[in-house]
C-alpha cells in the first residue's frame, strides 16, 4: 500500500497512462465527489450572489448565512415522493437522468486538473469530450418523449433544436484552438493535457494568440457553452415561464436532482474545455515570463493565501454574527467551518502538498471564473427569443466560427505561404 | 456613447453595460431584505393594529368607565361591555368585556369614540392564530396586550 503511494507520488504521468487501475479508480471516485460538492457549492454560491444582484439576501436561515442550504435541499429532494406519471414509458423515463449524469460525469474522464491530475489521458481528448457531451441531448430528448407531456416534449424538442445548431459553432471555435496546437511547435494534438502543454510551449494562452482570433473563437466558445448547457439567457428548454419546467416537469424527486447534478456537471465541463483550450488549463499566470525560483514560491502561495482570505471572511462573519442566544450554534458553525478552512490554509502551505496541489488550485479558480460568468448573465440577461437563438446560433456565430477557421488556419501557415507565392510570381 | 449602432452590436456594448449594473449591485450592506423575525419593521403610531384595554399605570385600575360608546361606535357590533358600579369609588368598573378579533376590520371607530383614551388599537401586528377560539379577547387581554412572539431555533 505504502508503496503504491509512493510509486504515484513520484510519478509524472496521469494514472491512466500509467497503466495503474487503482489509482485511476480512486481518481475517477475523487472526480465523483469533488464534482458532487462543486455542485452543492455552487447552488449556494447561484442562490446567495443572484439574491445580492437582486438585492436580496438570499439564504440566511439554515446554517450560517444558509450554507447548509443546499445540504438541507438535497434532503428534502431525496425524501420527496418520486412520482412517474401514469401514461409515461417507464423505462425510458427511468433511464433518463441516468444518461444525463452519466454523459455529465463521463467526460470529466480527460480533464487535466494538473499535469498528473487526470484520470487519463488520451488522445482523442477534446474529441471525446465533446461526443460525450453532446450525448446529453438525448438523454433530454428521452425524458421529454417518454413524459408523455405536452411541457417536457416541447422543452426537449428545442433542447435538441437549440444543441445540434450550437454544435457547430462550437466545433469551430475549437478546431480553430487545435490548429493553433499544431503551428510553430508543429505537432497538432487533441489531447487536454497535450493542448495546455502546446499552450506552455508557445508561451501564450490560446486566448491571446493571434489577436484576436484567439479571443474570437474563445467568444464564440463562451456564448455556445451557454446555449449547449441550457442555461440563461438561452434556457429556452426550461423557460419557466413558456413551459413550466421544459424537459423535467415530470420530474420529481431523486431523478429531479439527478437532472439538477447533470446540467451543474456539464457546466463544469463545458467551462473545464473552455480553460483547458483558450485560458491555459493549470498553468499559472505567466509561467514563462515570470519564472524563476521566487516566483515559483511566490505563486505556489497563492492557493493557501486564498484560502485564508476566505477563512479570514468566515471569521469577519463570526464577529458581525447578531449576539443573541438563537445565533449561538450558527455563529460556532460559522466559526468551525473558518477554522476548516483556515486548516486547509494551513495544509497548503506545506511545501510537498503545495507543488502538488497548486495545479488544481489555478485549474479550478478559472474554472470557478466560468461559474461565476453563468451566475452573472443568468442574473443580467433577458431570455432570448427561439427566432433570435436560432438567429444567433446559424447568422452570427457559425459564419463566425467558420471565418476564425480559416483565418487561422492561413495566419498560421503565412511563411510557408509567402514562400509558395513568391515561387508563383518568379 | 456615440458609437453606431452596429459597433454597439459588435462589441456587445449593451450587454456589457448590464452586467456592470448587477454587479454593481452586489453589496449584501445595502440588501434590502428585512429578517423579520430578528429585525422588526418600524411600524408607523397611525398604523391600527392589535387592541388594548388601557390601565392606569399608578393604580392599576382600568381606565374603562363603560360608557358603552366604543360598542355603539362599532359597525360590526363586536363589543359587548358589561359593568357595574363600585359602591365605594361611585365610579361604574367593567366586569366583563369582549372583543371579537375575527370580525374587526380595525377601523379604529372604537378608539375614536373612546372618552377616556381607555380602548386603543396598538401598531403590534402579530396577531394571527391557529383557532377562531383565541380571537376573542376578554379584558384580560385586551389589558394585557399582546406580547410579540420570540421565536427560537
Amino acid at each position: 500500500m505504502l508503496h503504491a503511494i509512493k510509486a504515484y507520488l513520484s510519478s509524472n504521468v496521469t494514472p491512466g497512462e500509467a497503466g495503474d487501475y487503482l489509482w485511476a479508480t480512486i481518481y475517477i471516485l475523487l472526480v465523483v465527489i469533488g464534482i458532487s460538492l462543486a455542485v452543492l457549492a455552487m447552488n449556494w454560491l447561484e442562490r446567495k450572489i443572484l439574491a445580492h444582484m437582486q438585492i436580496r439576501l438570499g439564504p440566511m436561515r439554515v446554517g450560517p448565512h444558509g450554507l447548509l442550504q443546499p445540504v438541507a435541499d438535497a434532503v428534502k429532494l431525496l425524501t420527496k415522493e418520486d412520482i412517474i406519471p401514469d401514461g409515461a414509458d417507464k423505462l425510458v423515463f427511468w433511464s433518463a437522468p441516468v444518461v444525463v449524469t452519466m454523459t455529465a460525469f463521463t467526460t470529466f474522464l480527460v480533464v487535466p486538473f494538473g499535469r498528473t491530475h487526470a484520470v487519463t489521458d488520451m488522445n482523442i481528448g477534446v474529441l471525446f469530450m465533446l461526443g460525450i457531451s453532446s450525448l446529453g441531448v438525448l438523454g433530454i430528448i428521452m425524458a421529454g418523449w417518454s413524459s408523455n407531456s405536452h411541457y417536457p416534449l416541447l422543452g426537449s424538442l428545442r433542447s435538441s433544436a437549440q444543441m445540434v445548431s450550437y454544435e457547430i459553432a462550437m466545433g469551430f471555435a475549437i478546431v480553430s484552438a487545435v490548429l493553433m496546437t499544431s503551428l510553430q511547435t508543429g505537432t497538432g494534438t487533441l489531447s487536454m493535457i497535450g493542448i495546455v502543454e502546446a499552450q506552455n510551449a508557445q508561451q501564450t494562452w490560446f486566448i491571446f494568440k493571434y489577436f484576436p482570433l484567439g479571443f474570437l473563437a474563445f467568444a464564440i466558445f463562451a456564448i455556445a457553452m451557454v446555449a449547449e448547457t441550457n442555461r440563461a439567457p438561452f434556457d429556452l428548454p426550461e423557460a419557466e415561464s413558456e413551459l413550466v419546467a421544459g424537459f423535467h416537469t415530470e420530474y420529481s424527486g431523486f431523478r429531479w436532482s439527478l437532472f439538477f447534478l447533470a446540467e451543474y456537471g456539464a457546466m463544469l465541463a463545458v467551462s473545464s474545455i473552455a480553460v483547458t483550450l483558450w485560458l491555459g488549463g493549470w498553468l499559472r499566470p505567466f509561467p514563462n515570463w515570470l519564472s524563476g525560483a521566487l516566483w515559483d514560491l511566490a505563486f505556489s502561495l497563492v492557493p493557501a493565501l486564498s484560502f485564508f482570505v476566505l477563512a479570514g471572511l468566515s471569521l469577519l462573519g463570526v464577529v458581525r454574527m447578531p449576539k443573541i442566544p438563537q445565533f449561538r450554534a450558527q455563529t460556532a458553525g460559522l466559526l468551525m467551518f473558518g477554522l476548516l478552512l483556515g486548516f486547509i490554509g494551513l495544509t497548503l502551505l506545506v511545501p510537498a502538498v503545495r507543488v502538488r496541489v497548486q495545479d488544481i488550485f489555478w485549474f479550478v479558480a478559472k474554472v470557478a471564473f466560468f461559474m461565476y460568468l453563468y451566475i452573472w448573465y443568468r442574473g443580467t440577461f433577458p431570455r432570448y427569443r427561439f427566432d433570435q437563438l436560432m438567429k444567433v446560433g446559424w447568422k452570427v456565430l457559425l459564419p463566425l466560427g467558420l471565418g476564425v477557421v480559416i483565418v487561422t488556419a492561413v495566419v498560421g501557415v503565412r511563411q510557408e505561404l509567402w514562400g509558395v507565392l513568391a515561387g508563383v510570381s518568379r | 456613447m456615440s458609437l453606431s449602432p452596429v459597433l454597439r452590436k459588435v462589441f456587445l456594448v449593451d450587454l456589457v453595460k448590464g452586467l456592470k449594473v448587477t454587479f454593481n449591485y452586489q453589496k449584501p450592506s445595502e440588501a434590502v431584505t428585512e429578517q423579520y423575525p430578528l429585525e422588526r419593521p418600524v411600524i408607523y403610531e397611525r398604523y391600527r393594529g392589535q387592541p388594548r384595554l388601557n390601565v392606569n399605570p399608578d393604580t392599576g385600575e382600568s381606565l374603562c368607565i363603560v360608557c358603552n360608546l366604543c360598542a355603539l361606535a362599532c359597525p360590526e357590533q363586536l363589543i359587548v361591555v358589561k359593568g357595574e358600579r363600585n359602591p365605594v369609588t361611585r365610579r361604574k368598573e367593567p366586569v366583563s368585556w369582549t372583543y371579537d378579533l375575527s370580525r374587526c376590520m380595525f377601523c379604529g371607530l372604537c378608539a375614536e369614540a373612546c372618552s377616556t383614551d381607555a380602548l386603543e388599537l396598538t401598531q403590534d401586528y402579530e396577531m394571527a392564530l391557529y383557532s377562531r377560539e383565541g380571537m376573542v379577547l376578554d379584558q384580560a387581554a385586551l389589558e394585557h396586550g399582546h406580547e410579540p412572539v420570540r421565536y427560537a431555533k
